[in-house]
């Protein structure tokens, strides 16, 4: 009686199983047409890149274009990856896991993909410096950008009469200015290590040359000599946060923000979404991060937060290089940024989120530096020495360690770049 | 003698396919792991074979020394305050109560909720509600304090199961034993002491050594609730394993990190089911 | 039996009362999920009492919308399958070679080497294994949901079985004697008198094993990627991107996750208590 049961219960699931596997996935179809898989990182723009397909997909006879926006896409690209089942296209991040693939050889030189052309040079160079070692070809198309300095809630700064600071001194004596009116000049969320790395990087293309890692790599410089007045700014934007800044994280300081609880929130355009979760009437503008002493030295900072990238075995290469033209396409791109906020990479105008009113001067110039984070090996957990530099203080203690940790965490890459410099290098 | 070599034959059918299957999924994996850790593997791509590298690297990892302090000191406070705590439970939740279905349901409940909902609920409260009270600061942003804090979160998870295997223990102790005890005048503590306790000591070691290994592995509890910090104060060895190795580009050494924390898991484990099996055959 | 109703009629009131007390840890963070499920993104503050308050309406709106964005009746399916016939696979090979390895531990090194052989792999980090399971499942052409249920019944087995063996600890072995000088097999013996008087632990089993699979995300993200389906805890990621989570919709779809497992705990906790009446009284 009872392994009846059982026997039965053990059928009914292998028949339930097969009958979700028949709905879920169908394997390829030989139809005689080409097939073009495409990974991409952000499940918030699933509803965008099925429109896009679908698009696609309705223009084109003989290609067959599928993307897939899973969850935790690093890992399962990474699984896809040493199954031997790689997607064609890929659409990651320009970081440091981008930097990794191009060292093990993973992504197909597409400097013969005409559409790079329409590319804006600054997001094509942005790419370029995040190869360890330069290599020969491009291996990514920019697609989208962000950018990061200091969101400012606007009917805050109308109703006191605040200007836009533009150097640091302009900059901490409005903070002084905010504080004594009883109000709160900054919201840190520093419990998630990573928005230490907001700030950071929004004053390190100020103050930082921008391709510091690089230099050290080839051991001409050491940051504790670059990185010094960074840190101490670092230092110097606490006096203006909330009580215990560390006991905060991300999402308390969106809403907190929202709420109209601070006046500045030093953070990247990603924030607002979930900020307007919150409070979706809210007037969210943005400044670029004044860390000069002279407003002309100030950079924007912004860096590559989709590309595409071909996988090296993709075996139909034409095929692909057709999605990457479509991708780009006007038509194409305004369908993410209806669906997103982002800072489109190709050389053209489009209609922006007014959340980056206050940056549009700098991207329409290029004038912009990449996220120094992108270049730091992810392991070596620079968020997490940041946040604990900032409740030590010591500023040499921490700049010391940076030194000594990078040598560690990057020695192959340093053996690398020495060995390639030693071979002639970049002339 | 015919009948005895029949049952021993029956037990190999059962035990070789058994192994079998084990082998293949799990010691089978580890073997390639292991090879991995003599390499510079990021998870992908090519690499190059790098000998005892990673290995020496472990030893001289200040990040990973501290991993190791941090890990057993949480493990070891999680794993007594949750034994204590559950075989209290449990020891009422078998009692003459009322509602004892309902009051089972309820305290399996923090097992069942997602990382995600723990992660944000007590982060509600450590960083809201329990300063509101006690006028002090979150027990999340000091280094002193965040590891009790997660202390309590995971205890708070791990006592439903705990309390599950204690119960289902407590059921194996026939209703006579009590009564005997109960003519010779054992009640109470004396009871429990002399009678229960000897009787469940199987599920004790079993729930010793589960304890602490799911507190030895932690690392969903960190993850919602303090990502290794403040100030990289709360990394645990998983943490380094996961994040690193998986998120980061140190696939290679991480494997080394694992297998030399496999090696130390199994070690005390080992000594721990050999010293409470002294004691089961003691009694 | 008669003995054992009257002596179950006496309450300990002050235990009771005790043990509904100590339920405050778990009502109060329960009731904040409750609260943040059925509330609004713009209804979230950082003040306690924002965060205690009612939601201004009661809608099933999250609900509905959590089940929408999660495919809420496939993954669902999935989750059911891959834990069903886990838990079923569980109670029959883990009992099994529980009985064999415990029954034999004691006065066999053979035997005693495969228990700590088997226990040991349970304290190996999964993500040593995860990448070689991966390429491992994928060669073997089970990089789906079976090879999921193949890794669950590898995984749980250490802890499954280390339960059988001391459950059986205070089994008497002349139960079985007695069938042996009726002439039956070992075999036979075990299905007839063993596997029943075991019904506890199995239920004990069947919820931890469930509750693993029911939860885990790591094992089917790896091993089932690329197939298209998902679990529920797979499809709940989704409410967790890298600039943002929406709270509220998440809340409402762990809500809708429990309860099925916590109505799978509260059937198999009548059985570890009612099956112990039948074990004793024998």
């Amino acid at each position: 009686m009872k392994r009846r049961v059982i026997a039965t219960v053990l059928v009914a699931a292998m028949l339930i199983g097969t009958m979700l596997s028949a709905t879920g996935c169908s394997s390829e179809p030989n139809d005689g047409k080409t097939h073009i898989t495409m990974l991409q990182y952000k499940p918030e723009a699933v509803k965008a890149f099925e429109k896009m397909e679908e698009e696609f997909n309705a223009t084109h006879d003989d290609i067959v274009l599928k993307i897939e926006s899973p969850n935790d896409a690093m890992t399962v690209l990474k699984t896809r990856f040493i199954k031997e089942d790689a997607p064609d296209i890929i659409g990651i991040g320009g970081d440091v896991n981008f930097s990794n693939f191009v060292d093990a050889d993973m992504l197909m030189d597409i400097s013969d993909f005409e559409g790079l052309s329409l590319v804006k040079q600054a997001y094509k160079d942005i790419d370029k410096n995040l190869e360890f070692v330069p290599r020969e070809g491009v291996y990514a198309v920019p697609y989208v950008a962000n950018a990061a300095g200091i969101l400012y809630n606007r009917d805050m700064f109308e109703k006191n009469g605040w200007k836009i600071p533009t150097t640091w001194d302009e900059f901490t004596s409005l903070c002084e200015t905010i504080k004594s009116s009883g109000q709160q000049p900054l919201y840190f969320g520093y419990k998630d290590v990573w928005t230490c790395l907001a700030p950071w990087n929004a004053l390190a293309c100020d103050l930082a040359p921008a391709d510091v890692c690089r230099q050290v790599n080839k051991g001409e410089t050491k940051f504790a000599d670059e990185y010094g007045e960074v840190a101490e700014k670092m230092l110097e934007l606490l006096q203006y946060a909330q009580d215990d800044p560390f006991a905060y994280n991300y999402n308390d300081a969106c809403t907190a923000f929202a709420n109209g609880e601070a006046a500045m929130y030093p953070i990247g355009s990603y924030a607002v979404p979930q900020i307007q979760s919150v409070n979706p009437d809210m007037n969210i503008d943005s400044f670029v991060m004044p860390g000069c002493d002279n407003a002309e030295d100030n950079v924007l900072n912004s860096g590559v937060d989709l590309q595409f990238c071909v996988t090296k075995d993709c075996p139909s290469k034409e095929a692909a290089y057709e999605v990457l033209s479509f991708m780009l396409e006007d038509s194409t791109i305004q369908t993410y940024l209806d669906d997103q906020n982002a800072v489109p990479c190709k050389d053209k105008e489009f209609k922006l989120s007014s959340a980056l009113d206050g940056m549009l001067d700098y991207i329409n110039a290029g004038k912009m530096t990449d996220y120094q984070d992108h270049y730091y090996p992810s392991e070596m957990a620079v968020d997490a020495q940041i946040q604990t530099f900032l409740l030590d203080g010591s500023v040499e203690k921490f700049l010391n360690k940076f030194d000594t940790d990078w040598l560690r965490y990057n020695r192959d890459i340093i053996r690398k770049v020495q060995e390639y410099e030693k071979n002639g290098g970049n002339k | 003698m015919n009948k005895k070599l029949s049952r021993n034959q029956t037990f190999l059918l059962i035990t070789i396919p058994v192994l079998a299957l084990f082998f293949c999924f799990n010691t089978l994996p580890l073997i390639k792991g292991l090879m991995y850790s003599f390499t510079n593997f990021r998870g992908f791509g090519s690499y190059e074979w790098v000998g005892m590298r990673n290995y020496a690297d472990l030893f001289t990892d200040a990040r990973v020394g501290k991993s190791y302090l941090f890990t057993f000191k949480f493990a070891l406070l999680a794993t007594v305050v949750t034994n204590v705590i559950a075989l209290l439970i449990a020891l009422g939740l078998n009692g003459k109560i009322r509602a004892k279905s309902a009051l089972r349901g309820v305290y399996f409940i923090p097992r069942i909720l997602g990382g995600l909902v723990v992660g944000y609920i007590f982060g509600y409260i450590f960083t809201y509600i329990l300063p509101a009270i006690t006028g002090g600061s979150s027990m999340l942003s000091n280094t002193g304090t965040a590891w009790i804090a997660i202390v309590i979160v995971a205890a708070w998870q791990s006592i439903a199961q705990t309390t599950l295997i204690y119960i289902s223990g407590l059921q194996t102790v026939p209703e006579d034993v009590y009564e005997a005890g109960a003519i010779d005048g054992a009640t109470g503590w004396k009871s429990f002491k002399n009678l229960t306790f000897p009787l469940i000591i199987p599920f004790f070691s079993i729930n010793m050594v589960l304890s602490m290994k799911d507190f030895l592995m932690v690392f969903d509890q960190i993850m919602a609730l303090t990502k290794g910090g403040p100030a990289q104060s709360t990394e645990s060895i998983s943490f380094l394993i996961y994040n690193n190795g998986m998120g980061g580009g140190q696939f290679g050494f991480q494997s080394a990190n694992a297998v030399i924390f496999f090696i130390v898991i199994v070690t005390i484990s080992v000594l721990q089911l050999n010293i409470t099996g002294k004691k089961e055959e003691q009694l | 039996m008669k003995k054992k109703n009257k002596v179950a009629a006496v309450t300990n009131w002050p235990l009771t009362i005790l043990l509904i007390v100590g339920c405050i840890t778990v009502i109060f963070p329960l009731y904040m999920a409750i609260v943040i499920a059925f509330k609004k993104p713009s209804e979230m503050t950082n003040d306690i009492a924002g965060a205690l308050s009612l939601p201004k309406t009661w809608s099933l709106e999250n609900f509905a919308e959590a089940m929408r964005v999660t495919d809420f009746w496939h993954s669902l399916g999935y989750s059911v399958l891959i834990t069903v016939v886990t838990v079923v696979l569980a109670i029959l090979i883990h009992s099994l070679a529980g009985y064999a390895i415990g029954r034999s531990m004691a006065n066999s090194k053979f035997y005693k080497v495969s228990y700590l052989y088997i226990v040991s792999g349970m304290f190996v980090p999964f993500a040593i294994l995860m990448m070689p399971l991966v390429k491992q499942t994928a060669q073997m052409g089970v990089d789906n949901w079976f090879g999921v249920i193949l890794c669950y019944l590898v995984f749980y087995m250490p802890m499954n079985i280390m339960l059988y063996s001391g459950y059986l600890k205070n089994i008497p072995i002349a139960l079985e004697e007695a069938a042996f000088v009726d002439g039956a097999t070992t075999w036979s013996t075990y299905w007839k008198v063993i596997f029943p008087i075991m019904k506890p632990m199995h239920a004990t089993v069947a919820v931890l094993t469930a509750l693993g699979t029911w939860n885990d995300v790591m094992t089917p993200l790896v091993i089932m990627s690329g197939t298209g389906a998902n679990t529920l805890p797979l499809a709940q990621l989704t409410f967790q991107t890298q600039f943002g989570t929406n709270y509220n919709l998440a809340f409402a779809s762990y809500l809708l996750a429990l309860l099925p497992i916590l109505v799978f705990y509260l059937v198999c906790q009548k059985q570890i208590i009612n099956g112990v009446v039948n074990g004793a009284v024998k």
